[in-house]
């Protein structure tokens, strides 16, 4: 009877009358939403505005775009575009330590690599799916294939960020798991396990319950988690958004958001703090705090404070006028900001990956219709970024001593794979995989853990 | 990132897929639209971080299930409807007809919402127990017995009918 129940609903809904064209009003209502999520709660590192709209623009024109044409203004320093890159060449220019690819994450969720550990060793994610409802965890060495599967840690089926991965112990962060019903939050989780004692153990702070989102979670020096928690949101203009030319809203040069910075212990959950210190972006680099005054819309000025000696400075970035501040990565005293800056002309973006050192020098931004996602790589002597314009879409690095531009991949998955920490010169990407799906490009991913050769 | 054509391509493959669950929960395929378009404009949303996983269809399907136990929740304390649907099936139907749409869709309507989501999810989406009670936010030992329940009245209604007789070697409820 179960199996002519299966028919019977099957039959009973096979024969739908038309659906109405309502996707547009889908899009609508979903940018409206996003919109006023926007001026809710989003965390620094989760930076929403002025991207609504990009692949709509970049993915209808194979070829690539001319900024000069559109009248996009050059930033303040040297700068880059996409199609002064080269091929990079596997084995001179970098080599893979390991891949791992999943062909269908269309039918199924699968199996992720979140990470490198500082001693070399993958953070293996299996799951959660149809077979694999909780996820399950396991240090890979990349040499032997081996892996070593740890216990089971407590955390549902939320999704989880690695913050550190050192030799002494894990830490993931997840958001809370209001999903769908959009309920209460539960406050943002850490999940820490210690490699020594083989043990997992999650900490939540009812003070930081407004941070609900894991982005922008940062490890400090002294090992407590940094957590910014919503303060101010840039304000939307009277009546709206301007409407760019192909009718998105454009919230180019907005006003930007703050945030308070807490910070927790990972070892006691009863010692958490505010640090009295209000941040727009923040990062850490060794021992120096650096955060923007504001973020996701203008950022403001830089500051850099010591956090051995309590000495701080400040400059300001020369951020374009329109810009807004989305993405922020510090490491080997480089910053590097990726930005929004308004679309022109007949759909160009003007979007960047500026890089700066700690003290104010421009170093390079990388300009293009369709860029971001700027990271610093191999102590900062390096930055990745993604590209997803048909033309210019894969993944980049740029050498920032020898100011080279190098192209690792044609294309990006629409797949979120290869995303983690990784120590040393390692850095992880990702490429398509698998069979032609008509909705995601390819029905899979293929995530790269690689090694920069210098 | 929000790759809006990515989630164009989704929402346009995954929309017919998601509809027919709708209607089979709410029995109006205008409402089950509506609770599709709901459900979508919740994956717009959260399109960024779905991205990241992969977990796209499976979030969708969640929130338009959402959509629709929220608005049962709302319709049970608020409406009260009087007339008749006439889009389902009388007793008269129930009695008299062969196992067919209308005979089920009677049945269903006759069930709680989440009685209904447990049947259209188990049997229709094809999810596990641990799935559905992931998804219902709900113990797995809930999907069971809400699940034994609804095919409890719905083995009632449809063996009542003419074409009701337990086929050869099939699965017992």
């Amino acid at each position: 009877m179960v199996n002519e129940l299966r028919e019977l609903l099957r039959d009973a809904s096979s024969a739908p009358p038309q659906a109405p064209g309502d996707l547009p009003a889908v899009l609508r209502s979903g940018r409206r939403r996003v919109r006023l999520r926007r001026a809710g709660v989003v965390g620094a590192g989760a930076l929403t505005a002025g991207v609504v709209a990009l692949a709509s623009v970049a993915w209808v024109d194979p070829a690539p775009e001319d900024l000069e044409a559109a009248g996009i203004p050059r930033p303040a320093g040297p700068t880059v575009r996409l199609a002064e890159s080269r091929p990079a060449v596997e084995g001179t220019d970098y080599r893979d330590v390991t891949t791992y690819a999943n062909e269908d994450l269309d039918a199924d969720n699968g199996q992720y690599v979140d990470g490198v550990t500082d001693d070399g060793l993958l953070l293996f994610r299996d799951g959660p799916r149809s077979d694999q409802l909780f996820p399950r965890f396991a240090l890979l060495d990349p040499a032997t294939g081996e892996k070593d599967w740890l216990p089971r840690p407590d955390v549902g089926q939320a999704q989880l960020w690695a913050v550190e991965l050192s030799e002494d112990r894990l830490v993931l962060v997840s958001p809370d798991d209001g999903l769908v019903t959009d309920g209460p939050s539960a406050g943002l989780t850490a999940h820490v396990f210690d490699r020594a004692d083989r043990r997992w153990r999650s900490l939540a702070w009812p003070e930081l319950r407004r941070a609900s989102e894991p982005w922008g979670a940062e490890v400090g020096p002294d090992g407590r988690l940094y957590v910014p928690v919503p303060a101010t949101r840039g304000k939307v203009p009277e009546g709206g958004w301007p409407t760019g030319p192909g009718g998105e809203a454009d919230d180019a040069d907005a006003e930007g958001d703050t945030f308070d910075l807490w910070s927790a212990s990972l070892t006691d959950a009863g010692d958490v703090r505010d640090e009295r210190l209000r941040v727009g972006a923040f990062d850490f680099d060794g021992d120096s705090l650096v955060w923007t005054d504001s973020s996701n819309g203008a950022a403001g000025r830089v500051h850099v404070r010591d956090l051995d000696t309590g000495e701080e400075t400040s400059f300001d970035p020369r951020l374009g006028e329109r810009c807004n501040l989305l993405g922020f990565d510090v490491a080997g005293d480089r910053i590097a900001m990726s930005q929004y800056c308004g679309t022109y002309g007949d759909g160009v973006r003007d979007d960047r990956v500026q890089v700066v050192t700690t003290d104010g020098e421009q170093v390079v931004t990388v300009q293009d219709d369709g860029v971001d996602g700027g990271r610093l790589v191999a102590g900062g002597d390096f930055l990745t970024l993604t590209a997803y314009g048909r033309a210019s879409g894969g993944t980049y690095v740029y050498d920032i001593g020898g100011g080279r531009l190098l192209r690792l991949s044609e294309a990006h998955s629409s797949w979120a794979v290869g995303q983690g920490p990784a120590p040393g010169d390692l850095f992880l990407w990702n490429e398509p995989a698998g069979r032609v799906s008509e909705v995601f490009g390819r029905s899979g991913a293929r995530a790269h853990v690689s090694e920069i050769l210098r | 990132m929000r790759d809006e054509a990515a989630f164009v391509e989704f929402a346009a493959s995954a929309r017919e897929r998601l509809r027919r669950t709708a209607y089979l929960m709410c029995g109006d395929w205008d409402r089950a639209s509506d609770f599709v378009q709901e459900g979508l404009v919740r994956v717009y949303v959260r399109w960024p971080r779905l991205v990241r996983n992969g977990g796209e269809l499976a979030y969708a399907r969640k929130a338009v299930v959402s959509a629709y136990l929220d608005h049962a929740r709302r319709r049970s304390s608020t409406e009260r409807p009087t007339e008749p649907d006439p889009a389902l099936a009388s007793a008269e139907d129930v009695a008299t007809a062969v196992v067919d749409r209308q005979t089920l869709m009677a049945a269903l309507a006759g069930l709680p919402p989440r009685q209904r989501a447990c049947v259209v999810l188990r049997y229709f989406e094809d999810l596990s127990v641990a799935e559905t009670a992931a998804l219902l936010r709900c113990t797995e030992g809930t999907v069971k017995s809400q699940t034994s329940r609804a095919l409890f009245s719905l083995r009632s209604v449809l063996e009542d009918s003419p074409s009701g007789e337990q086929a050869e070697g099939a699965v017992s409820w």
